[in-house]
Parts: structure tokens; C-alpha cells; sequence
């Protein structure tokens, strides 16, 4: 048996984006629980598990607590922007190291911190270089009122205008904000190609149920014709917006359930022995589960929980995922990742559309910039 | 050397929500001679008076500040820790002369405040003297309007007639497109001596 080291996984499993935190939590409960139960296993982890509810405060209490008392110097975790933002100088200052695992905006690549979630030239931009061609190029922009839908939305603006599109209407709401009518008036006079869909929580919730209800009125605002497309609405919250409800609509991930792969289908035999068989798997349950033991991996290489020296070794090698061979890279420390465009089924699936394989993460875009490292799309 | 500007006595709004790093850097500007207002509502200059203000740019609002595209009345400083493009240009919106990166480092707020305050003061001059071009350049006519006139009148070429119009503007230290409209409005009459 290994070493013992103390970790914090610090995801929000109560409050308005639960679901996610939730999912967050249960991959690395599953990541924890598989070396736990390895007699092999060279590291075993004590896991300090803490739910700020969404409360970027309580991130920022939560966070100092583990580092400090209990001693951790890895932890998993935040979800929102607001909430990683908020407890990177605490990592820093107690020379920690952050794993990141969602999907995010980009513009940070933070050496205290290890993103093995995707950004935008692993989501929106592949999503949008498939759609604008097929579903055209007038877009409704509504996001969550913070830096997510903030900046998504001005990338989204960016990227339309480029491709000599056109933005027809933009609206942010706040996270809790479930009164949408006006907006899907909006949407309606306005009768926009797509609708990008950077909402979070119940606002999301809220907007994909009144979409449907119009698009159970007039045909024309039908997921076929008009869909929704989002870059962080996966499996494990189509529960909370209803059975059926976003069916037909398209999300961007660098997982899903249906990945039709021979690791995925090990891994989900893994799951469903875990959590029973009918728990579909999202991509923040996967990239939670999979950075848990990409952290083991590298403190067992190194033989200690050193930033420095897990830094090095998660940059040094790569590691098997159940979407397939995973790198970091050691210049921005973001996961390369492939990208999926899935459509979502009726019974709260996605069919995968489109896909490509992983890509190095340009957080900062620099490809897109005149003089960048070159164009790192890969062309499908 | 450049005048820096004297802070003592200055009244700071922080537009933030209250938390320890504010409370940290209100104690550096009381240090600094300041009297700081902390809220998280926006920005009402006849009920908060304020020589200088600072703005959270992570997550202000459009309208979280008065002036909205209108340029900044007082030196603003962002409060920003994101990288993302659109918060540095809501900052600039805003009429950011300055952004103290966030958390805030004691030691940065002075040197970032006189830069704000600098820049705030040059953007004035520069939009005075733009104002003063800009009638320049409305007024230009009338001076070409002077110089035909006084050429046909007193049949001087271009140049003389030019510099005669030019010496009556500034023996009464007044610009020649002033000298230009009097001249022409029959209010003052042109030295007839060269």
C-alpha cells in the first residue's frame, strides 16, 4: 500500500448548479473509491470533501481550510469562473496546485493551476465552424450574467461578424433568473438561425422549457430548425430541465455518454457498477474521475505531492481516459481534448453529430491573432 | 519632472463588494490621506461625492457607473483579476485609467492612483485642445475669406496680406481667425503700415 496524502475536492453539490457539482463530485468519488480498493495503488488519497453551495465566499473559506489546517496541497474543484478566480491566490500563496475540470471561457492559463476542462477553440469554435455553414449565421445570444456568458457571448459576437454573420439579439440573466418570457418573445420577433445558450442553472433550466413550450406552438422554433446549442449543458442536468424537454437540441463536449469507444465502455461498466445502471455519464463526471487519477498517477511518479514535482510529471507523460489518450501541456497546463457535437435525445442522451480529435487548448487564442502559432484547428 | 498630484484629502469610492481585500485596501488609503466609501450599487455622484473612483471589472454592470459612453468626470481605476478581452474593454469603457490587478497588492495602489490621475488630467487637456482645433479648423475659412479681401483692397500679394493679418492678431494677442472675423465684421481695422 502507498503513501497516504490529503486532497480537497471542492465541487458544490447544493445550490443553483448542483447538478454539475454533483457529477463533479461522483467521478472523483469513483476515481477515489477505485485506488482505494487497488492493493497496488502506490498512493492512497485522503479526500476532504467540501460543498460552498455556490458561494464564492465560501469557495474562498472552504479553500483556506484545506489548505491550511488540514494540509492539503491539491485540490479538485470550483465549477464557475467566479468560484476558480476567487481561490486561485489562496492556492497561491499556500504554493498549492488547482484542478480545474470544466469547460470555461479561456484567457487565463494560471501556473497554480491545471485546466482539464475545455476551452474556447475546444468548444465554440469547432461548434460554431460546424454550424454556421449548415444552420446559417444569425445568432441569439444569451448567456449567464458573469465572465462565462460574458465572454462567450463577445467570442460568440466575434466569430459571427468574422464569417460576415449577425448577432440578432444578446441577453444575459442571472443565474436564479427563471422569468424568460420576454427574452423568448425577443427570440420570436427576431427568429434567429440558432440560439448560443451560455445560461447556467435555473435560468437554463427555465429558458430550455419555455423554448420547447414555443416550439410545441409554432414548428419554426423547432430544435430542427432553430436549435439551441450550448457549450456546458450535458447529461447530467437534461433531468432538472425536464425528460425530453431540450430533445433536438445540440451541446459541444469533449465527452459524452454514447462515446462510442472501447475505454468508454470499460469505464461505464465501472459506473454503473458504482452508481447503477442507469447513470449516464457527463463530461464533468469524466474529467472529474479522470483527473483524480491523473493526480495519483503523477504523485506516484514523483513519490510526493510537491506542485512543482506533479506539475512535472503530469506534463512529462500522457494518460489513458475513457475519451481516449490525454497530454497536458506544459505550456498553458490545459488538456489537449477532442471535441463532440452531440444532439440530445429523448431520453436524456446525446447522438453524436460531429467530432474531432483532441486539440491543443489556445486558451489565450493566439491562433486566431495575425502573427499566432498558426491555425490550431483541425479540419474535420 | 512630472507634478505628481497631491491624493491628501481626496474622497475614493470603491465600487466592490465588501469583503477582507477591501477592508485591506481601505486601511491603505486611509494611509494615503483618503476617505473611501465602500458599496456595491451604482455610482451616485450628488449622493456620494468622489474625487476618485475605483470599479470591480470582474463583475461590474453597465450602469454600475453613471457616465455610461459619455467620457469619465473623475479618475476611475479598474479592480480587475480576469484576462478576459471583454472585462478589459468594459474597464476602458468605463474610463479606466488605470486597473490594480486583483488581489490587491498594498504597495500598487498609490503609483496605479497617480497614473489614473495623470491620465485622467492629460485626457482633459487633450479634449481641450482638441476643442480649440476643432473651432480652429471651423474658423479656417474666415482667415482665407480675410486674406482675399485684404489682398484685393490693398493689392498685396498672399504672403503680405497673410502677415499683415497675422501682426494684427498678435499685437492684441487674439487668434487670426478671431483678428480674421473681426477684421472682416468691420470691428477693428488693419494696421495699414507693414
Amino acid at each position: 500500500m502507498g503513501k497516504s496524502v490529503t486532497i480537497g475536492i471542492l465541487f458544490s453539490t447544493s445550490g443553483p448548479y448542483a447538478a454539475i457539482g454533483r457529477d463533479c463530485r461522483d467521478g472523483a468519488d469513483l476515481a477515489l473509491a477505485e485506488l482505494a480498493a487497488d492493493p497496488s495503488a502506490p498512493v492512497r488519497f485522503d479526500a476532504i470533501h467540501a460543498d460552498p453551495q455556490g458561494d464564492p465566499r465560501r469557495y474562498l473559506d472552504e479553500a483556506r481550510a484545506m489548505l491550511g489546517e488540514a494540509g492539503c496541497r491539491q485540490i479538485v474543484g470550483t465549477i464557475t469562473s467566479i468560484a476558480r478566480k476567487e481561490v486561485i491566490p489562496l492556492i497561491e500563496k499556500h504554493d498549492g496546485l488547482l484542478w480545474y475540470v470544466c469547460p470555461y471561457e479561456g484567457f487565463e492559463a494560471n501556473e497554480s493551476v491545471i485546466y482539464t476542462g475545455a476551452c474556447p477553440n475546444q468548444h465554440l469554435i469547432p461548434l460554431f465552424d460546424y454550424l454556421m455553414p449548415r444552420q446559417g449565421k444569425r445568432a441569439f445570444l444569451i448567456g449567464a450574467n458573469y465572465v462565462w456568458g460574458w465572454e462567450m457571448n463577445r467570442l460568440a459576437r466575434d466569430l459571427l461578424l468574422e464569417a460576415g454573420g449577425e448577432v440578432v439579439g444578446e441577453r444575459c440573466l442571472p443565474l436564479e433568473e427563471t422569468d424568460v418570457e420576454r427574452l423568448i418573445g425577443e427570440i420570436r420577433e427576431r427568429r434567429p438561425d440558432f440560439i448560443l445558450n451560455n445560461l447556467i442553472g435555473p435560468a437554463s433550466y427555465a429558458f430550455l422549457r419555455a423554448y420547447h413550450a414555443l416550439g410545441e406552438r409554432d414548428r419554426a422554433f423547432h430544435p430542427e430548425r432553430r436549435p439551441v446549442v450550448s457549450c456546458d449543458l450535458t447529461e447530467c442536468e437534461l433531468g432538472a430541465v425536464g425528460d425530453g424537454i431540450a430533445a433536438g437540441n445540440l451541446s459541444a463536449a469533449s465527452y459524452f455518454d454514447t462515446l462510442d469507444l472501447r475505454e468508454n465502455v470499460a469505464f461505464k461498466a465501472r459506473v454503473a457498477a458504482a452508481f447503477g445502471a442507469g447513470r449516464r455519464v457527463s463530461a464533468f463526471f469524466e474529467a472529474s474521475y479522470t483527473t483524480v487519477h491523473m493526480l495519483a498517477a503523477a504523485i506516484a511518479e514523483t513519490g510526493s505531492d510537491d506542485p512543482a514535482a506533479v506539475k512535472a510529471a503530469v506534463h512529462g507523460r500522457g494518460f489513458d481516459t475513457p475519451h481516449g489518450p490525454l497530454r497536458i501541456d506544459p505550456r498553458t497546463n490545459h488538456a489537449a481534448l477532442p471535441f463532440h457535437l452531440g444532439r440530445i435525445t429523448a431520453d436524456g442522451g446525446f447522438d453524436i453529430v460531429a467530432s474531432r480529435p483532441a486539440m491543443a487548448a489556445d486558451p489565450y487564442l493566439t491562433a486566431r491573432m495575425k502573427g499566432g502559432r498558426g491555425n490550431l484547428r483541425v479540419v474535420s | 519632472m512630472t507634478q505628481l498630484p497631491e491624493l491628501v484629502g481626496w474622497r475614493a469610492v470603491i465600487l466592490h463588494r465588501q469583503d477582507e481585500s477591501m477592508g485591506r485596501m481601505v486601511r491603505q488609503l486611509n494611509r494615503l490621506g483618503l476617505s473611501v466609501q465602500v458599496q456595491w450599487e451604482p455610482l451616485d455622484l450628488g449622493r456620494t461625492p468622489a474625487d476618485i473612483v475605483f470599479v470591480d471589472a470582474d463583475q461590474g454592470w453597465c450602469g454600475l457607473l453613471p457616465w455610461e459612453e459619455e467620457p469619465a468626470p473623475l479618475p476611475v481605476v479598474a479592480l480587475l483579476q480576469s484576462e478576459a478581452p471583454g472585462r478589459v474593454a468594459w474597464a476602458l469603457g468605463q474610463g479606466a485609467g488605470a486597473i490594480l490587478s486583483k488581489p490587491v497588492v498594498a504597495s500598487a495602489i498609490y503609483p496605479v492612483m497617480v497614473l489614473a490621475v495623470c491620465v485622467h488630467l492629460e485626457r482633459i487637456a487633450n479634449a481641450e485642445r482638441r476643442a480649440l482645433q476643432d473651432e480652429r479648423i471651423r474658423m479656417r475659412p474666415l482667415v482665407h475669406g480675410a486674406v482675399m479681401t485684404i489682398m484685393s483692397r490693398h493689392g498685396l500679394d498672399e504672403d503680405t496680406a497673410y502677415r499683415r493679418l497675422r501682426r494684427a492678431a498678435m499685437g492684441r494677442r487674439i487668434t487670426m481667425e478671431q483678428a480674421a472675423g473681426e477684421w472682416l465684421a468691420g470691428i477693428v481695422p488693419l494696421p495699414e503700415a507693414g
